[in-house]
């Protein structure tokens, strides 16, 4: 599909600008590393002293953290739109982008990837074989594909909220104040949704669907079965929104003023 | 032939809120707010066909880079029919896109940290150029527009002039029947200016591209395009071409003296007219007059002869009204014999 070899022309691209700079990337690369490693400490300490809340044990909300992690830095890989608003509005990049025969949102997909956030894939990984492995999580054959699906939901779901953010710009002119706020709002997606209060559960379920980037889907992995309807509709809530976002994308770019030159 | 860009009616509105003044002004505008709808391009209608070259004219906010934007798919309109190579350029976007080749002189097609032939590789899967056609079409712009030794540099390192030249060749990649050129000589020099001029003539000649030229250096559009197209305010002010503009309004031509002496005034100067349809306006100078004269021999013969007969003059020369001073003088008095 075009689509698809367009991604792989610019994600080579991306890596060969990266190479060109050798110690910009050494450096990066070991940075990233760092935080990473300093993430993983970090998670460990802070969930040391938890013990069980709401019927999650420590090593749960551990494992729910590593889940929550993975979709978040594939998102962070691809979704580099919180300042969507400066850079394209603000600034008319957007006029090139509505010039190129491609998607407007594709391309600033692969515009501004930045693959580096890859990492936090390892990390997650690592927390979540760390805990899984004190709660003798055992996998079935079909896990990882199920696990490769519910990340993949879980970025969705993502995805379309920033985007939604995003596509406010073609309507009004400042809502970047919305995006740091949203990335905090995200954060509740990793800790278990039954500790917080039900208006709050039911806002981060169906409003700004974030539990379904960490606790629903991992639970499944925990076998909580008692969450399993909620893990399963990860993908579907996923799409859904996503859709949506991209249709109201769709409509915002019929709004688009341009900047003025 | 069907035309190239066929546009009816077409027309865009802003809404922009008046904010009133102080700080108390500010306290009403977040309580109710005066809209006004202000229409950036009211209502226009013009056809270009395939192979024209036209000039697309006005001062700035006259509503130019609005109606490029309407045709080349960015914005939507508000009202009215906009065909552009046969298709609706916001409804189909993608598609029609292809079709056409844009080059914003403010801002870059190009990858700012690649080098350039990185970003034409990069834009050649975009529009899908298969190899054969890229290789001709594109070794031959490379070699008209002299960019062979620019194109394993970045982006960041050209001057303003390569930098322009490669974004034409990016414009051209796929070559487009179509081209949109918003300001391309802005800040460049004349052997550039000269150069990208040549180009655009040899690529209109050779594949009958059709070329919309928005420009403030009016020497662009006098050496490419046989029309121009005028807005002002929103609306159309002259649509034709340019030879009727400069025989319409630039009849004239100005003789400009110098004269040694100083101490000559107007009225002294104003009987050596006399029967001739001549006036006399003051020049630069305190001693330059200007003498604007029908464009007729005899007339300038005459006028040249009596004044230097009664005067001692130290410089003569005959100017032919510019295109810039025509343009100026429809601006300020608005079109009456169009």
């Amino acid at each position: 599909m075009k689509y698809g070899q367009l991604f792989f022309q610019y994600a080579a691209q991306y890596m060969k600008t990266r190479l060109t700079y050798r110690t910009d990337m050494m450096v990066e690369i070991g940075s990233d590393l760092l935080s990473q490693a300093v993430n993983f400490l970090f998670i460990l300490l802070v969930f040391g002293h938890t013990t069980a809340i709401s019927g999650w044990s420590r090593d749960e909300i551990i494992f729910i953290y590593g889940f929550f992690l993975v979709p978040f830095a594939i998102f962070g890989a691809f979704f580099n739109i919180w300042d969507f608003n400066e850079r394209y509005i603000v600034k008319g990049e957007m006029d090139r982008i509505l010039t190129r025969p491609i998607h407007s949102l594709f391309q600033i997909v692969i515009e501004r990837m930045e693959l580096e956030s890859l990492f936090g894939v390892v990390t997650g990984m690592a927390v979540m074989v760390y805990a899984g492995s004190r709660l003798d999580v055992s996998l079935a054959w079909y896990d990882p594909f199920l696990f490769v699906l519910l990340v993949l939901g879980g970025t969705l779901v993502y995805a379309a909220i920033f985007v939604l953010i995003a596509s406010i710009s073609f309507w009004s002119d400042s809502p970047t104040s919305i995006m740091p706020m949203m990335y905090n709002i995200g954060n509740y997606g990793r800790y278990p949704v039954n500790i917080y209060n039900n208006i709050i559960r039911f806002l981060l379920t169906w409003v700004l669907p974030f539990a379904f980037v960490g606790v629903y889907p991992a639970a499944y992995f925990l076998g909580r079965t008692e969450w399993y309807t909620y893990a399963f509709l990860t993908p579907v809530i996923g799409v859904a929104f996503f859709a949506f976002a991209v249709v109201m994308w769709n409509v915002g770019v019929t709004k688009y003023r341009g900047a003025g030159n | 032939m069907e035309n190239m860009i066929e546009v009816k009616e077409l027309r865009k509105e802003f809404k922009s809120h008046s904010s009133r003044s102080g700080l108390k002004g500010a306290f009403r505008d977040l309580l109710t707010r005066n809209y006004k709808i202000v229409p950036a391009v009211n209502d226009i209608t013009f056809s270009v066909k395939p192979g024209e070259m036209v000039g697309y004219i006005g001062e700035n906010g006259a509503g130019k880079s609005t109606s490029i934007k309407m045709l080349t798919g960015i914005l939507t309109p508000t009202s009215g029919i906009v065909r552009v190579n046969g298709m609706d350029p916001h409804k189909e976007r993608e598609q029609f896109v292809r079709s056409i080749g844009v080059v914003f002189g403010q801002r870059s097609q190009l990858w700012w940290d690649i080098a350039v032939q990185e970003s034409f590789r990069l834009l050649k899967k975009v529009y899908n150029v298969p190899d054969d056609v890229y290789n001709t079409h594109m070794n031959h712009v490379i070699e008209s527009l002299d960019i062979g030794p620019l194109l394993d540099k970045p982006v960041r390192k050209l001057s303003l002039g390569q930098r322009m030249r490669c974004e034409l060749a990016a414009a051209l990649l796929h070559n487009p029947p179509l081209l949109f050129l918003d300001e391309p000589t802005i800040g460049l020099d004349v052997l550039v200016k000269l150069k990208i001029r040549e180009f655009l003539k040899e690529m209109n000649a050779k594949y009958n591209t059709t070329v919309l030229l928005t420009t403030h250096d009016l020497s662009d559009i006098e050496a490419l395009c046989e029309r121009v197209v005028m807005l002002d305010e929103g609306k159309i002010i002259y649509d034709g071409q340019l030879d009727s503009l400069r025989s319409n309004w630039g009849e004239g031509k100005q003789i400009e003296f110098q004269f040694a002496d100083t101490a000559v005034t107007k009225q002294n100067l104003q009987p050596l007219l006399a029967e001739l349809d001549a006036a006399w306006s003051p020049g630069e100078r305190q001693n330059v007059w200007v003498a604007n004269v029908l464009n007729d021999e005899h007339v300038i013969s005459e006028v040249i002869g009596r004044v230097v007969s009664a005067h001692k003059i130290t410089d003569l020369k005959v100017h032919e009204i510019s295109i810039e001073d025509i343009i100026r003088n429809i601006y300020e008095e608005g079109v009456t014999n169009g």
